[in-house]
């Protein structure tokens, strides 16, 4: 493993090993007697960490498949069988591998359980009702209603909410035949709860001026708190990386960027297998993106003393299963703490979960902020519905015009 | 058969527009719009207020495009623009039910860009294989109570909750009559009418419209009808609605007859009946958990393909017409396993891809035709 001046391991270099070691441990889960369940990452992995489950994200496989450039290959595979090319480009490229068996890391173990949770997207607990079919095993659908505005409503929600943890307690004693054991969720939250305050923490270095990272760091180095929360490993990791960022950057005022103007806003998930490109575009014109709702998804808080409710509550209030108006109030938060002055806001065709509101959004945004919002659509993995010159094209245009309006 | 009751219920169908608005005119009543589906009617028109299913519109869409991307369906699309641009100043206020990410999206959307004077959303549970769910439906429609108790600024009894539950309950069991007939007698009814049928009972109120459907049925059952039954093609129907309606015409007139169905505005909508027994709240809740499957909402198996095996077996129905809603992400979803399954069982299964709006219909008019053709063949 590479070491920094200090003698301490890079950063991404442990990131690799973690990666490596976990996926390691998961294929030879089965071999071991282990239980494998897939999940959604937006979900209460803490209880498949404390019961001795392997928590695997099919999500994180197929951005892997995405940055490795595999679709629209595994797409045109599904779409033989009647899956349209317009559906989750996440789904589509997992059910693709399950076609071909093709992976970057070698693939997946198949699972013998899943739990797919709603307050990330509806897609995932159909896609997860296919998987469920094929292998044969039970799908736990952790229905998450809207968090709307009413306190009516929201004890209702959590109430709901906490009788499904409780169900799925149940059904994962069922299935190992093991009683649960609630001490070793608290130690498993936390480490969630740590790593989660030092992963935004992490995110939050982008506050600084110049920044000592962007967005595309925090896409980088997310996979571990994704994966890994719920473990002592997360909670070093993230340690060890914002102690790399401080001494490396932070404390030499050196920016992601030689030059910063553009401190710039994302709306949605990125397009995968441009980020790299895009970065190095926007870099060239002194623009940085820098943050997203969709990063900061997973900066919960969670109070280790009451655990179920502080994970009914983690897990609905995410920014895409709360009210429009709430979740511009979050990015406009992120607008003053980050001292954004530019707004790029991305119509995913994969996603209508998060892309559905994004019209309302950039109104709600627009109007608070008087920065204008560069809307544009694509799609976060299949290069199909992406065009590079347009792309381009219209980011330039965007930059020319906050350049007009003295942006930066 | 009395054709006189049979326009009526029909040009109601047609449009119900004029003549719910000449209903509110003359009664003073107020109109609580409500997308599809699941929203217990029964509970606003307890409350005093007519609960009337939003069924978009096949008109242009104009305004709804500027908030929600093409990529959402045709329903979405075409209930939101009913509301910004078509029939603006008809409702009083809304009920939004919420199954999936795109009716999630729209009901912020909607709250946010049409005028109302009433505005929930009805969280439906989007699970229903345990136990949670139905408390959490209890819980839900006991917030619903107390809300549209606040707008009338009375309270629902349980006597009135009742008396509505009988309604609806009376309705829906001249539908299903109806629907007997129609499979026996298609001659007299065809699938346009009846369909049509129920969609007038999704908008007009429930005591004029049982009064009419009581005329309907007794000049049906008077008629002589012996030795008129009709064989035919029987179809079962799948989905969530029928649009454009012309797809139910090309039915009639290709002479496919359709004996059962699990759409939204079928026989989801007609059964079944609440139980009349217990606390009139949990008898509507309980109501829901009986229906068939609906394709957002997780039950366990393969409920959309188990229920339609059991429908086409039921009817002797000889092939399946799936209507998939372009864009509708459940159903797009659910059809490649469907489609295999059907194909295992040997069941002949045609796929109709339509939106609201599609108006070239000489293509699957053909289409559907040689699927009739195909059946005959068998």
């Amino acid at each position: 493993m590479g070491k920094g001046a200090t003698g301490k391991p890079k950063a991404k270099e442990v990131m690799k090993q973690l990666t490596k070691d976990y996926y390691g441990k998961a294929l030879k889960a089965h071999d071991e007697n282990k239980w494998v369940a897939y999940t959604t990452a937006v979900s209460p992995v803490e209880l498949f960490h404390a019961h001795d489950i392997i928590p695997i994200y099919p999500e994180n496989h197929s951005v892997m498949c995405l940055t490795g450039r595999m679709m629209p290959r595994l797409s045109l595979e599904i779409e033989k069988r009647g899956y349209t090319s317009h559906l989750c480009a996440y789904a589509r490229s997992d059910l693709g591998y399950r076609e071909v068996g093709e992976s970057p890391i070698g693939g997946i173990p198949d699972p013998d359980f899943l739990l797919a949770c709603n307050a990330q997207c509806f897609t995932l607990t159909k896609w997860f009702q296919v998987l469920s079919r094929r292998y044969g095993v039970p799908v736990f659908v952790f229905d998450t209603p809207q968090y709307i505005r009413k306190d009516e409503a929201r004890r209702n929600i959590l109430t709901y909410v906490q009788r499904q943890l409780a169900e799925m307690i149940e059904a994962m004693e069922e299935l190992t035949g093991r009683k649960f054991d609630y001490d070793r969720l608290r130690e498993v939250l936390g480490y969630s709860a740590e790593a989660s305050r030092l992963y935004k923490e992490f995110l939050d270095l982008a506050s600084i001026k110049p920044s000592p990272i962007s967005i595309f760091d925090a896409l980088i180095h997310m996979a571990i708190t994704v994966y890994l929360r719920g473990t002592k490993e997360a909670v070093d990791y993230y340690r060890l990386l914002i102690e790399e960022i401080t001494e490396e950057k932070v404390s030499k005022g050196i920016g992601v960027i030689p030059r910063e103007r553009f401190r710039l806003y994302w709306e949605n998930l990125p397009i995968w297998f441009k980020f790299r490109d895009h970065f190095d575009f926007l870099a060239a014109h002194d623009a940085v993106i820098l943050t997203s709702l969709y990063t900061h998804a997973w900066s919960y808080d969670f109070d280790v003393s009451n655990p179920l409710r502080t994970l009914a509550e983690n897990y609905t209030s995410v920014f895409s299963n709360v009210e429009l108006e709430e979740r511009a109030e979050r990015a406009l938060v992120l607008f003053r703490q980050y001292s954004l002055n530019g707004n790029i806001m991305f119509l995913n065709r994969s996603c209508k979960a998060v892309t559905f509101g994004v019209f309302e959004l950039r109104d709600m945004i627009t109007e608070e902020t008087g920065i204008p919002a560069l809307v544009f659509e694509s799609d976060m993995g299949d290069p199909r519905f992406y065009s590079e010159a347009q792309v381009r094209t219209r980011l330039e245009a965007y930059l020319e015009t906050l350049d007009r309006m003295g942006v930066g | 058969m009395n054709h006189q009751i049979l326009e009526e219920l029909l040009s109601i169908a047609r449009d119900p527009y004029p003549k719910v608005r000449d209903w509110k005119r003359r009664t003073k009543g107020r109109i609580i719009g409500s997308t599809l589906a699941d929203v217990p009617e029964e509970l606003i028109h307890a409350a005093g207020l007519l609960p009337f299913t939003i069924l978009g519109t096949n008109k242009p869409i104009l305004k709804a495009s500027t908030h929600l991307p093409d990529n959402a369906c045709s329903q979405a699309r075409s209930d939101l623009e009913l509301v910004l641009t078509y029939q603006r100043d008809f409702f009083d206020g809304y009920v939004l039910p919420q199954v999936d990410d795109t009716t999630q999206h729209l009901s912020d959307i909607w709250r946010r860009n049409v005028p109302w004077d009433f505005f929930e959303s009805f969280l439906l549970p989007r699970q229903v294989d345990r136990p949670s769910a139905r408390q959490w439906l209890l819980d839900e429609t006991l917030r619903l109570k107390g809300s549209l108790e606040s707008l009338t600024e009375r309270e629902i009894s349980e006597e009135g909750l009742w008396e509505s539950i009988g309604l609806y309950n009376q309705n829906r069991r001249h539908l299903r009559r109806l629907y007997e007939m129609k499979r026996r007698y298609s001659h007299l009814l065809g699938n346009r009418a009846f369909f049509d049928i129920i969609k007038s009972s999704m908008w007009w109120p429930k005591e004029e419209h049982n009064r009419l459907l009581e005329g309907f049925i007794s000049s049906i059952e008077e008629a002589d009808l012996m030795g008129k039954r009709e064989e035919g093609i029987r179809v079962v129907l799948s989905g969530i609605v029928w649009e454009p309606p012309e797809i139910m015409d090309i039915l009639d007139e290709v002479g496919l007859k359709v004996v059962g169905d699990d759409l939204c505005v079928g026989w989801r909508y007609i059964d079944p009946d609440s139980e009349p027994n217990g606390d009139p709240l949990r008898a509507i809740v309980d109501r829901h958990f009986r229906k068939g499957p609906f394709t957002p909402i997780y039950d366990k198996g393969n409920r959309v393909f188990e229920n339609l095996l059991d429908l086409v077996t039921q009817k002797g129905a000889h092939g399946v017409i799936y209507l998939h809603i372009k864009f509708n992400e459940s159903q797009d979803y659910d059809l490649p396993d469907l489609m295999e399954d059907m194909e295992r069982e040997r069941i002949p299964l045609f796929v109709v891809e339509t939106e609201y709006q599609t108006t070239h219909l000489a293509g699957l008019r053909t289409r559907i035709q040689a699927f009739a053709e195909s059946l005959m063949e068998k």
